[in-house]
């Protein structure tokens, strides 16, 4: 498997690790996701419940870093989503920024009834633009939308710190499966549209200052390994 | 010229079409394209404009027909013109004339700079052609000609196509063509002569008026008047009085650290020859007549500075060598070479056997030497020669590639610490780097390159600077040898390497400059762990270090590794034995086992005694106002072991490991299980800090949301916080809970290192010795690019060219796509290169220009201006329109470039003069001019006459005639009358 972190798109075709993943599973491109935010706001959980469709009260606290695979179809191309689930304390700072440089897309996430965990948004959105490669997307997940009862964070102010910070936001519950998928699945599509911008625009540095999201219909990316 | 009565007349035998012949086929074929591509009938654009075959677009549409097995190609070539509203027009025109024959008359657009060449010779927007297909066809014989050119006559004719069709003949560079064009009632032929030697009648004005005249037979008299243009062009090539000031750098003049005007860490730029080869300047006459100027065998009032029309164009040098590509291009070429280092240096691994050597004698002097106490008094500027010393030993000084002054410039450059006695703090100089802010800068982000002031940055640009003035690849392999020996060296006798951003590895940068950051990081934790070594041996005179016997203090050549290693494992051993009196570990964390056992025990030790009673170790800070829950004694942070610094190759390494477990439940656990240890260093570093503390004390400092406090009511009525540890921590032997369980309560300072710098060390090391040259080359490619695009950007921020500054930009985003990859294809990476190079070139050009046309010296602001603006349209526009002819300034300086040339070549040998006097022409032209005889004498006449009879219709005649030193060609268009004959 690769998962090599300075290789910003490891497509099944890119001859360093082609031959190693085709052998291994049948996709078209390889997207590395990392899931980040503080402790207990849900991250592991989350990933449960999109690779495996489970939900358990606790999982054990995450020691470093640990992945999940999970495999989808878009535009007729078999995508392998390599999600790695990080640990959010403090002291795993240093060892999980490491893997920052290899993912192509990060979901960011708090817990919207536990207000310290969306002051960090700002920290960890900081952490990103440092350690990460240029291009890589971000998505805001406010997460456990389904304690409304004890919520401390409105989706208002979530929506407003995504719109500052200029990713793309969703409030999501991983017990009650709400917006699980949708949030995996727009974060790939996002990758895919910047990734067939840079491979259509034979000038990014002109037209670079476009902005936001077009849902185009996404060409399929040639098999080559593209700048992204 | 065109027999088709004959051929026409067997077509009209043939009746059955299914037995239609090849040349009916082809016929019909062609009309269909005709008809395919709507050409049928006369659509009446607007009247050309002034200049627009050069500023609007020109396209064509093509399609492939056979004659038999002969494969022809249709082309339709047109000016692209804004849709005209035809539906407004009268479409039943019955007498306008097709476009083309109008078009033959316009003057808006004599001499085009940029055009096909019928649209130069006749003055045509539209036109389509029948060709060979293949480029080394012809249609040669004059029968086959001939047919060719009926069937142009017969589909134009069947199909009422107005647009001139024209088939090309004889071999293709002779661009030969006949056509027709037929519009209602009339027809235009399209001629042509084409000679190497021009008869001499032809050579000006009066005798070319004579042909046109008689070609065109007009019966009238007085003839209508024939309107003239005429274009002389002027070839400047020898600037000799304008020496190209740029000379390639003198390989051998090596002054302190210039190599020709070259310091090391700079990258040359700019042509080594004058880019600009040629400049062309046409004098144009655009409207005469006939009788206002004389232009016969023995006189001519063409006098070139007298013409109303001067242009000029510029011919560019096809890749002038440049200084900047050709360095960038050849440290490429190191990256496809083969050769091992050992290989190329033809001694083989002059490591090993040095160090062979070392250990003899060294295993000899250990029994002899009396034990000094080691004094690290060792500057740096002895060591970066003890090095060198060493290669030079082994191979001889006449067969080291680099000799000792360039070796020695290089070296202090790259090591400047190397000249102070005293070795820097290495990592300083480069925190507070007022730079660090700027795009510029930060472009190593963008390439993976290095910062441009880092020693990795430098390292490449040395490498590049000696790959191609210094030995090539040989130097580059001495150079990196030495280079590896330094850094061996710095490792074992605890000097930083300089240049080099402190702290973990910058993952943004080049594997190389991760590497060398990673060497540091093991030097950094060495030096303190030997320092502080030193002063607990300062501290106990009395216990002689059992180490150091023996140790030739530390004068150790880069050769003595195994020794020092060996040593290392004597130290261990010796400290070993002391492992009672605990206040000598003192901080170090040093790399052996014995240390864990050591921390075992005293874990087992902890474990038999009460934990509370332990004496607390290793604490930083008190944390906040907490206290253990079980005691009520203060919570400490403990001091904690950093985790291990990483290279980018490591990372991927351990992810891989850590993927390959896969994702099942075991796997996950498997995973969690290794990054352990971590967690478990700092429970112990917690349980040393804070005796007597639990699990809970520990999360609440470590991971606080997994303690949970809640408000309760007790029995008597008060509320009390309650607090426990949350429900995933207390999964039953869950990971936190096993490790809580293992963990001794073992200081940091005694624990097992997590960071092995020793192993790290060496790892590197061997790994940069392992480099060949072409890998070292890929590492520091993008250094070398990102270099040569910043001088790129210095060099044009002089010239301050907009569209220089565009395409800069344009490489950058390029290059940044293009190195973000692990393993960059090498086209692409040429492509790069290639696009460097042109940017050179063209600031080169610019230079150039700038110089000749002396920008510069031009004192009025306003002239100035204009002549840079001149001369910049120079560089983009293929020709230029010189405001105020010969009398402008402009012009005035162009004259004066033609005026020098002319002196000089009148100094040239006779011999050559005899040559230049050969024709009349020349000799004509010599006595009066400034000029040279033109390389070019364009003419076009026009006039409207009836054809072929006096009661014919008025119809537009036109010849083009162009006369150079190779070829002279006539291009007739001359339009009959069909109806009235």
């Amino acid at each position: 498997l690769a998962c090599a972190p300075h290789s910003q798109m490891a497509s099944a075709t890119d001859s360093r690790y082609g031959q190693k993943e085709s052998s291994d599973q049948n996709f078209d491109y390889m997207f590395k996701i990392l899931i980040i935010g503080n402790s207990s706001v849900g991250k592991t959980s989350f990933l449960f419940r999109y690779a495996d469709d489970s939900f358990t009260p606790a999982f054990v606290s995450t020691v470093g870093i640990d992945f999940k695979v999970k495999t989808i179809y878009r535009n007729d191309k078999r995508i392998k989503l390599q999600i790695w689930d990080t640990a959010g304390q403090e002291r795993y700072r240093t060892i999980t920024t490491a893997y920052y440089r290899g993912a192509m897309g990060f979901i960011l996430m708090y817990d919207i009834t536990n207000e310290e965990s969306f002051n960090a948004v700002q920290d960890w959105s900081t952490q990103i633009k440092t350690y990460s490669w240029d291009n890589a997307q971000v998505l805001l997940v406010g997460n456990k939308c389904d304690m409304e009862d004890e919520r401390v964070v409105s989706s208002e102010r979530g929506r407003q710190l995504a719109d500052h910070l200029g990713f793309e936001f969703f409030e999501a519950s991983a017990k009650d499966n709400i917006n699980v998928k949708q949030t995996f699945e727009r974060l790939v599509d996002v990758i895919c549209e910047k990734m067939s911008e840079s491979l259509d625009t034979a000038d990014p540095a002109v037209t670079g200052a476009k902005q936001g999201p077009q849902l185009t219909d996404q060409q399929a990316p040639p098999h080559q390994d593209c700048a992204c | 010229m065109a027999a088709d009565s004959e051929p026409e007349s067997e077509v009209f035998e043939l009746t059955d079409f299914t037995t239609a012949s090849e040349w009916e086929r082809f016929i019909s074929r062609v009309e269909e394209i005709l008809n395919d591509w709507k050409l049928i009938g006369n659509s009446l654009g607007k009247p050309l404009e002034k200049g627009i075959f050069t500023s609007g677009t020109w396209e064509e549409k093509s399609d492939e027909i056979f004659f038999a097995d002969f494969k022809f190609s249709v082309t339709h070539h047109y000016l692209v013109q804004e849709s005209t509203d035809k539906e407004g027009k009268d479409e039943v025109l019955e007498d306008v004339l097709p476009q083309s024959m109008q078009d033959l008359l316009c003057m808006n657009n004599d001499f085009p700079p940029r055009a096909h060449c019928l649209v130069r010779w006749y003055g045509l927007r539209e036109f389509v052609v029948l060709a060979p297909a293949a480029n080394s066809d012809a249609v040669l014989s004059e029968s086959k000609c001939n047919l060719l050119l009926s069937s142009v006559s017969i589909a134009l004719g069947n199909t009422g196509c107005q647009v001139p069709l024209f088939a090309q003949i004889h071999h293709k560079w002779r661009r030969m063509y006949v056509g027709e064009c037929q519009g209602p009632g009339v027809r235009t032929d399209f001629e042509m002569v084409h000679l190497r030697k021009v008869p001499n009648q032809y050579t000006h004005l009066s005798g070319l008026l004579d042909i046109f005249k008689s070609k065109i037979g007009c019966p009238l008299t007085p003839l209508p008047a024939v309107s003239i243009a005429i274009r002389l062009t002027y070839v400047l090539q020898d600037w000799q009085q304008y020496f190209w000031p740029q000379q390639p750098p003198d390989i051998d003049a090596l002054v302190g650290g210039e190599v020709g005007g070259l310091e090391f860490g700079k990258l040359p730029f700019g042509a080594c020859e004058d880019p600009i080869s040629e400049l062309h300047l046409a004098t144009t006459w655009p409207h005469l007549t006939e009788g206002i100027i004389v232009d016969n065998d023995v006189y001519s009032d063409l006098d070139p500075l007298q013409a109303p029309h001067w242009s000029v164009r510029v011919r560019k040098a096809d890749n002038p060598q440049c200084l900047l590509g050709d360095f960038v291009t050849e440290f490429f070429k190191v990256c496809r070479r083969k050769e091992s280092t050992d290989e190329i240096l033809g001694r083989s691994t002059f490591e090993e056997e040095g160090r062979e050597i070392a250990d003899i004698t060294h295993a000899l002097s250990k029994l002899t030497e009396p034990a000094p106490v080691p004094i690290h008094k060792l500057s740096v500027s002895n060591m970066v020669h003890t090095a060198k010393k060493k290669i030079k030993k082994h191979r001889g000084v006449e067969e080291s590639p680099l000799n000792n002054d360039v070796l020695n410039t290089i070296l202090l450059f790259l090591f400047p610490d190397a000249a102070s006695e005293k070795p820097l703090d290495g990592t300083s100089s480069m925190d507070n780097n007022p730079l660090s802010e700027s795009e510029e800068y930060n472009l190593y982000n963008q390439f993976k390159s290095a910062p441009s002031d880092s020693l990795t940055y430098k390292l490449a640009l040395c490498l590049c600077m000696i790959n191609f003035y210094h030995g090539g690849l040989k130097g580059v392999a001495h150079l990196w040898q030495e280079f590896v020996l330094e850094m061996r060296f710095r490792w074992e006798n605890d000097f930083l390497i300089p240049g080099l951003a402190s702290g973990a590895p910058d993952l943004r940068c080049c594997l190389l400059h991760q590497k060398l950051q990673m060497l540091n990081c093991c030097i950094e934790r060495k030096k303190a762990r030997d320092e502080k070594r030193k002063t607990s041996i300062s501290d106990n005179v009395t216990n002689t270090y059992p180490g150091d016997a023996g140790r030739p203090g530390d004068q150790l050549g880069p050769d003595n590794l195994k020794d020092m290693d060996k040593e290392k494992g004597e130290v261990g051993k010796s400290w070993d034995s002391w492992s009672d009196s605990e206040e000598e570990f003192f901080e170090c964390l040093s790399d052996t086992e014995e240390f864990k056992g050591n921390g075992q025990e005293s874990g087992k030790k902890g474990g038999l005694k009460e934990m509370a009673n332990l004496k607390p170790e290793g604490r930083l800070n008190q944390h906040g106002k907490l206290t253990l829950l079980h005691n009520g004694e203060p919570l400490y942070i403990p001091v904690t072991q950093e985790p291990a610094p990483m290279t980018e190759d490591l990372l991927e390494e351990q992810s891989e490991v850590l993927a390959k477990l896969g994702t099942s439940a075991e796997g996950a656990h498997l995973r969690a299980r290794m990054q352990s240890a971590c967690l478990l260093s700092d429970m112990e570093s917690f349980k040393a800090a804070n005796p007597g503390c639990c699990l809970e004390d520990f999360v609440r400092w470590y991971s606080p949301r997994d303690y949970i406090e809640e408000e309760v009511i007790d029995e008597k009525g008060n509320t009390v916080l309650k607090g426990e540890l949350s429900a995933r921590m207390k999964i039953p032997s869950n990971m936190w809970v096993e490790a809580w369980e293992t963990a001794k309560p073992v200081p940091a300072r005694r624990q097992r290192r997590l960071f092995d710098d020793t192993r790290e060390a060496e790892k590197v090391l061997h790994y940069l010795a392992m480099q060949k040259p072409a890998d070292l080359a890929r590492h520091l490619l993008p250094c070398v690019i990102h270099a040569a695009v910043l001088k790129v950007k210095e060099e044009e921020s002089l010239e301050n060219n907009s569209s220089v500054k565009k395409i800069i930009k344009q490489i950058i985003s390029h290059s940044s796509k293009v190195l973000h990859f692990p393993n960059p294809e090498d086209k692409k990476l040429e492509e790069i290169i290639h696009q460097i190079t042109n940017v050179e070139a063209l600031i080169a050009r610019a230079r150039s220009l700038k110089a000749k046309f002396g920008t510069e010296k031009c004192e009025q602001e306003e002239e100035k201006e204009d002549l840079e603006r001149f001369v910049s349209c120079l560089l983009v526009q293929p020709e230029v329109l010189v405001v105020g002819a010969g009398r402008g300034h402009a012009g005035r300086i162009i004259h004066k470039l033609f005026v020098n040339a002319q002196r000089a070549a009148a100094m040239a040998p006779p011999e050559e003069e005899l040559k230049r006097m050969g024709s009349a022409e020349e000799r004509r032209q010599n006595s009066v001019s400034d000029f040279p005889p033109p390389a070019g004498r364009e003419l076009i006449l026009r006039t409207t006459v009836p054809r072929p009879a006096p009661y014919s219709r008025a119809l537009p005649q036109r010849m083009y005639s162009v006369l150079t030193k190779e070829d002279f060609r006539l291009a007739g268009a001359f339009s009959s009358d069909t109806s009235f004959f």
